[in-house]
């Protein structure tokens, strides 16, 4: 999880911020000191098959 | 001789959060179990430390505005959470220790308010482990 700073009181407002062992993300997130950085999926959505419908046969 | 004067300069940080602007006052603790190791053929006392048992005070102004001293400590009661006071601003060093507390334990959040003063808060983080980072 990665997080972005959203306080001045906690280091420049939109930087990434990486929690040192020992600090209480919760409390940080609960008082508003950091958002939640959505994750971006790195990849790629799968691609539907290019093989063509097979034709209803003739009658 | 040299002497420290604290008048505007000492950093605090709670939680990483840097509330220096709300802080009036903090009172840091040191302390380590005193374990008697007297021995037959001593002569006098001997003593060996035991578990650190320290505390750290600090007393802030009660700022219930966004992200100052209530919205920083309301959800550290009853957790552990890292403590720095340190003498200046400036960077770590032997002359500017940063007094660490790590896993320090905060069990009460009193809010003491009367009318027409500025609200205050006076809380005590016990034990964890202490480390003074000079570099």
């Amino acid at each position: 999880m990665s997080y972005l700073i959203a306080s001045d009181k906690l280091g420049k407002i939109g930087d990434l911020y990486v929690p040192k062992a020992g600090i209480n993300v919760a409390a940080l997130l609960a008082g508003g000191f950091i958002t939640e950085l959505a994750e971006v999926s790195t990849t790629e959505e799968e691609k539907p098959a290019k093989t063509k419908p097979k034709k209803a046969p003739k009658e | 001789m040299a002497t420290s004067t604290y008048l505007s300069s000492p950093v605090v940080t709670v939680n990483a959060v840097d509330l220096s602007d709300q802080c009036t006052g903090a009172t840091v603790n040191i302390n380590y179990d005193q374990l008697e190791a007297t021995a037959f053929g001593d002569s006098s006392r001997k003593y060996v430390s035991g578990l650190g048992s320290h505390s750290v005070t600090l007393d802030f102004y009660a700022s219930f505005a966004a992200t100052e001293t209530w919205a920083t400590l309301k959800s550290l009661v009853g957790t552990s959470t890292t403590v720095i006071v340190k003498p200046t601003s400036g960077a770590d060093s032997a002359t500017n220790p940063g007094l660490t507390f790590t896993g320090t334990f905060l069990a009460a959040l009193p809010i003491v308010t009367a009318l027409g003063a500025l609200g205050t808060i006076s809380i005590t983080f016990n034990g964890g482990v202490f480390t003074s980072d000079e570099s």
